[in-house]
């Protein structure tokens, strides 16, 4: 169990390092799910987004990688 | 191009790749002292023990630290690194806009900007991953500060 957070210090910086992970980690699964021949319409429905917002944020990045993209 | 903007401008280059390094959107305080570290006059960093290699460690402590007080830890993802590919971020975020700021106001005038000012904007922050890292690495950032201090007067 972790200690109790009692100074907002704390709980301030854990917020910003939960977001950097969640970055981190939407990029790594989004990748991986991609070239495991996932759908963009099943990536956003597994992240809770609608599919014009995980292709805006990821396809750019995805295509110039290299990784080959289902349309559906 | 006065000598303290190509100064400038080269710290920020490196920032910009650190950010990339970290998947960032927008280049942060800590990107610039890795900037510093790396490109930058970092003699007196180097003096006090703040070398590029820890630097970054004591920024992944920093992070690593502030998630366990959530009771998360950033090793058990093992998912593959995501590709970084095209252009460094150019954005600058706010932590890095106030170490420019606080920086500045160092300095009585634009001519009088010196390296040492951006240093002592970027270790002013009381607030944040900068101080925290340092702070959790044991770094003494005070008495870095009343040492950059007296170079900057």
């Amino acid at each position: 169990m972790p200690p109790e957070l009692t100074d907002p210090a704390d709980a301030l910086a854990a917020v910003a390092a939960l977001r950097r992970l969640a970055d981190q980690l939407e990029e790594a699964a989004v990748e991986q799910a991609m070239r495991d021949g996932w759908s963009w319409p099943e990536v956003a429905e597994a992240l809770g987004i609608t599919r014009q917002a995980v292709h805006k944020k990821h396809a750019k990045r995805l295509i110039e990688a290299g990784v080959s993209l289902r349309r559906r | 191009m006065a000598a303290i903007d190509h100064y400038l401008n080269s710290v920020i280059q490196q920032a910009r790749l650190e950010a990339f390094d970290d998947g960032s959107a927008t280049l942060e305080a800590c990107h610039l002292l890795l900037g510093i570290a790396v490109v930058g006059e970092n003699t007196e960093l180097i003096a006090a023990g703040l070398g590029y290699d820890q630097i970054r460690a004591a920024l992944r402590e920093e992070f690593e630290h502030s998630l366990q007080t959530v009771g998360v830890s950033a090793a058990v993802y093992h998912l593959p690194k995501p590709t970084r590919v095209g252009d460094p971020p150019t954005t600058l975020g706010a932590s890095a806009k106030l170490a420019f700021d606080r920086g500045f106001a160092r300095a009585r005038t634009k001519k009088d900007l010196r390296p040492v000012h951006l240093l002592l904007g970027i270790l002013q922050a009381e607030i944040g991953t900068v101080p925290r890292a340092l702070a959790l690495a044991g770094f003494d950032r005070p008495a870095l500060i009343a040492r950059l201090a007296g170079d900057a007067a």
